[in-house]
């Protein structure tokens, strides 16, 4: 089942529409202590690393609805309805993705997840080859990851 | 239940660090500045349509697409905006596209460094 839908359209209650902070951009660690996101991304030639690193910059201060993707984030559909992805393209061509979840809502809600306010929750990373396709396993891997982020108040995240 | 408040500000302190290396900070700003224009085209394009009162669908039918390639533009829902349906659509909500050459010095800085000049510090 895919995530609850989290768009931003809700307001974080306590702040202004005009005051809006940037929301965070957080890590979500496995049990077993590691990043998967922070592993991929240290792992990126540097300019992919800073590329990645300006996509979740500039949807952080304009969240979703408000940010058009500046065609490089783009929110997904069908069985993953509710995930956002960033895609990029390395010189090698190979096709590189992050898989994020928004974590928004009540100022309550986010208290609860241990948020100080709304936040883009980066999930796992996947890569692929020119012109292939991820397949249903592979999703079902990163839905499966964000059950379990989802399943932690508070959130377990890389700090 | 509340939560104890987890501290959310690894990803700064990570860019910030990595912005001291020259190439990162280059790559950074290179891709923050495509973003931006991007998503202003976009939002410009959509604000035009809210002026004038048309709604995504009409407007899709004004440019004979289907309804939904211009919600996916509109909606973060289509990560390679098309060259030819942006320009459609800005024809047909009276508007046009142009390439707006920068500064003299920036342009100066692109002929002897390869890229312009920093137009942002963030870190």
């Amino acid at each position: 089942m895919p995530p609850p839908r989290d768009r931003g359209q809700r307001r974080w209650h306590g702040q202004d529409a005009d005051e809006q902070l940037p929301w965070a951009i957080v890590y979500y660690q496995a049990p077993d202590g590691t990043v998967p996101a922070l592993e991929f991304l240290d792992g990126c030639p540097g300019t992919i690393d800073a590329q990645f690193t300006a996509v979740l910059d500039a949807v952080a201060a304009a969240p979703p609805p408000r940010f058009s993707g500046g065609g490089k984030w783009e929110a997904m559909h069908a069985t993953m309805g509710g995930w956002y992805e960033i895609r990029l393209t390395e010189p090698g061509r190979e096709q590189l993705r992050l898989f994020c979840l928004l974590e928004n809502g009540t100022s309550d809600e986010l208290a609860r997840r241990g948020l100080p306010r709304p936040a883009i929750a980066v999930i796992p990373d996947m890569r692929k080859p020119w012109r292939t396709v991820f397949s249903e396993r592979d999703y079902q891997r990163v839905r499966e990851l964000g059950g379990e982020h989802q399943q932690n108040y508070p959130r377990r995240i890389a700090t | 239940m509340t939560s104890p408040m987890l501290d959310v500000g690894l990803h700064e302190r990570r860019r910030n660090r990595r912005m001291q290396d020259p190439q990162y900070r280059a790559a950074y700003e290179q891709a923050a500045r495509e973003l931006a224009q991007t998503d202003a085209v976009i939002r410009q394009l959509d604000s035009l349509r809210a002026d004038l009162g048309i709604s995504k669908a009409e407007l899709a039918r004004r440019v004979n697409r289907n309804a939904s390639s211009v919600r996916r533009l509109f909606t973060a829902s289509q990560v390679r905006p098309e060259l030819p349906l942006i320009a459609a659509l800005a024809d047909a909500l009276g508007a046009e596209l142009r390439v707006v050459p920068r500064s003299t010095e920036a342009r100066r800085a692109v002929r002897e460094h390869g890229r312009p000049r920093r137009v942002a510090d963030t870190g």
